[in-house]
């Protein structure tokens, strides 16, 4: 994929990939930010155009200074997608990516023509809490996203031991990053009122959990399809919360069989 | 020198099989381990010990602030230090602290201050602790993306409320208030010492050197193992470009005096183990939340950091087997005769360069008789070699003692 460095009217600097032809699609990542290895961001290239922001805080948390809340940074989204030029696109997001596509819907509701949301953040229900992934040691934060051991083998190699301290360093800091910008947006809970913004989503949406997931339990689609009028939702057997890496044919396969019968209808 | 008597006032009666059935002393503590009856005893013979320790003549009496917390049961610190103001005189309060982020708006933190330093008669030391993970974001629920902007933030009202004498407005990002007038206004001028505790971060030193607030490291390991915090702090000191007054620092040792080494084996082993294999059980997973430390803090000493967490996660579990000789020998405790315990803490003095030296002398479950023991032979037999040292520096980050004619009513069964 290509990267470059978009800048907004506020002077915020956004770093972009993008690659693939075909129908816009606007990818929001998850926990991992953007990597261009991930298989389902590889899958859609395949037949679309797929554009990646990185969100704010995971290269620099300096970025995040004028950030305040939900709603500013759903702004933030906005003139990306303006300066970006992106009209009649999917929007896809995995995990707090999916919250943030959530709520870009739910403000905007003009800008996406549809909504796929992987596993996503954003909800809460005391019946079935979302994980605390903030309270566990960093090195243990992958034994609950991943379900499928071979494939956390593949995409999250085990930090190293003592041996390369380097190593451990650089991953545990970029992680601590990572996390640290989500902070900002669902702590000590991931609930910053999207249930009662829900109803506002006017394009179709489909909802995806991974049967395993131990972090957002699937559990939620009922929550999502009684604010989505008309959401599909499914579970898909074989994932946990790392759902795009561990079934990205699947996820695929799903997204396009939903663009289908969205035009059919 | 100047020697203060701190109390975390611990639950002192967790099971022996604690750490076994408990994944955490913080956070998650089961309450079914708590009993008020025990409560109401601790509590009432911690402040005897605080009192005690007034009327043996230390320098200070300190109370802090914990929540959920099985070995710290002061969410409000600042009622044991009512407590305190009433009973005490002379003595000064350190109130080791305010977690002021935890406080809205951070104005409650400059009022009942000003109560206390009031109350007191101008006695009191404001400390301002960032506050641990497992307070602030845990317990408390706040970001560790903002905790400390929100803190900053609040630490700069509070001072201003102390001390701007008209009413004015506040427009920060965390507090907005329209007026901005606390009543009733400290008794210290311009305002009480600021006292910070803190870690080895450089962030914290530079807000105290900037603000000339003192820096206080409370470690339960020891002053071999807090050299390197404090070496860092005298190196941001150089920095700022300022002398080294050891009275600009303070640092926390457990201590255990006794007749002899083997005597305070004796009395001391048992707590002492209490405290470091039960207490000290906290869940490795609220240690470091995301955002708590700075990227800057966590890039600096990366290496040295890994090696540390690595080091202290193998402590951790080491913590189990632990013996006192391993304590001593770490210079976890200082512990021993008189003349042993004065020659470390000269020891510490020299290499610290600390002029406010925080004791914990009653840790764990230790009996209200063993503290008063251990309490009188330090007061009686170690600070008397130790009062010297750093006489020649000027401390000015300590209440004054007011003069006599100007002494505050205090009721005649109050101690010292």
């Amino acid at each position: 994929m290509n990267s470059e460095i978009v800048s907004l009217p506020n002077g915020r600097r956004w770093q972009v990939y993008s690659g693939g032809e075909g129908p816009q699609t606007l990818w929001l990542h998850g926990l991992r930010g953007v990597d261009p290895a991930d298989p389902t961001l590889a899958a859609l290239q395949t037949r679309y155009r797929v554009t990646a922001p990185v969100a704010p805080g995971f290269n620099d948390l300096d970025e995040l200074a004028r950030i305040d809340n939900i709603h500013e940074l759903a702004l933030d989204y906005d003139d990306l997608i303006e300066v970006l030029g992106l009209e009649r696109f999917s929007l896809i997001g995995h995990s707090f990516g999916a919250m943030i596509a959530a709520e870009i819907a739910a403000h905007f509701p003009k800008r996406a023509e549809r909504l796929v949301l992987l596993a996503p953040f954003g909800m809460w229900n005391d019946a079935y809490p979302v994980a605390d992934i903030f309270a566990m040691p960093y090195t243990q934060i992958d034994d609950i996203l991943w379900h499928d051991p071979a494939k956390r083998d593949t995409f999250a190699r085990r930090v190293a031991t003592d041996a390369d301290v380097k190593i451990v360093a650089e991953q545990t800091v970029t992680l601590a990053r990572s996390l640290t910008a989500v902070t900002k947006f669902v702590w000590p809970i991931p609930d910053r009122g999207l249930r009662r913004r829900l109803p506002r989503i006017a394009c179709p949406a489909l909802v995806l959990f991974g049967a395993e997931d131990r972090v957002v339990s699937p559990r939620y689609a009922d929550d999502f399809k009684a604010g989505l009028h008309g959401a599909n939702t499914a579970v898909v057997a074989g994932a946990g919360h790392m759902l795009p890496y561990e079934q990205p044919e699947q996820v695929k396969h799903r997204f396009e069989e939903f663009v289908r019968a969205a035009k059919m209808a | 020198m100047k020697f203060h008597f701190f109390h975390l006032m611990p639950y002192p009666e967790l099971p022996a099989d604690f750490r076994e059935k408990n994944r955490s002393v913080w956070v998650d503590v089961p309450s079914s381990l708590f009993d008020p009856a025990v409560g109401h005893r601790a509590y009432n013979e911690y402040l005897d010990e605080l009192e005690y320790a007034a009327s043996v003549g230390f320098d200070g009496i300190c109370v802090n602030e914990h929540h959920q917390n099985a070995y710290g049961m002061m969410p409000s610190p600042n009622l044991m230090a009512a407590a305190l103001a009433r009973r005490t005189s002379g003595v000064k309060l350190v109130l080791m602290g305010n977690s002021v982020a935890l406080y809205n708006p951070p104005t409650r933190v400059a009022e009942e201050m000003a109560m206390l330093d009031v109350l007191s008669g101008g006695r009191l030391v404001a400390g301002f602790p960032v506050g641990t993970p497992m307070d602030t974001t845990y317990c408390y629920g706040q970001s560790p993306a903002t905790l400390r902007e929100k803190y900053r933030e609040g630490v700069e009202l509070i001072l201003r409320a102390w001390s701007e004498p008209d009413v004015f407005p506040f427009n920060g990002k965390y507090t907005q208030l329209r007026y901005v007038n606390i009543w009733p206004r400290p008794m210290q001028k311009p305002r009480p010492p600021v006292w910070v505790p803190g870690g080895a971060s450089v962030e914290t030193w530079d807000l105290c050197l900037e603000n000339d607030f003192l820096y206080a490291n409370l470690s339960y390991f020891g002053y071999q193992e807090g050299q390197k915090i404090m070496d860092g702090f005298w190196h941001a000191v150089d920095r700022h470009k300022l002398p080294h007054n050891p009275y600009r620092a303070g640092f926390l040792q457990f201590i255990a005096v006794a007749d002899s080494d083997a005597e305070a084996e004796r009395l001391y082993a048992e707590p002492a183990l209490y405290f470091y294999q039960r207490c000290l059980h906290v869940y490795a997973g609220y240690v470091n939340p995301p955002g708590y430390m700075s990227m800057a803090t966590l890039q600096a000493g990366i290496e040295g950091q890994v090696a540390r967490i690595t080091n202290r996660a193998g402590a951790r579990a080491e913590m189990a087997t632990l013996s006192w000789k391993d304590l001593i020998e770490r210079g976890y405790l200082v512990a021993g005769s008189p003349a042993t315990v004065a020659d470390r803490i000269n020891d510490m003095a020299d290499k610290l360069n600390v002029g406010h030296l925080m004791t914990l002398l009653h840790f764990g479950n230790m009996s209200k008789e063993t503290t008063t023991y251990n309490t009188r032979m330090f007061a009686e037999k170690v600070i008397p070699r130790l009062r010297p040292r750093f006489h020649e520096w000027e401390d000015r980050w300590f209440p004054r003692d007011v003069p006599l004619q100007d002494a505050p009513a205090v009721s005649p069964e109050a101690v010292s």
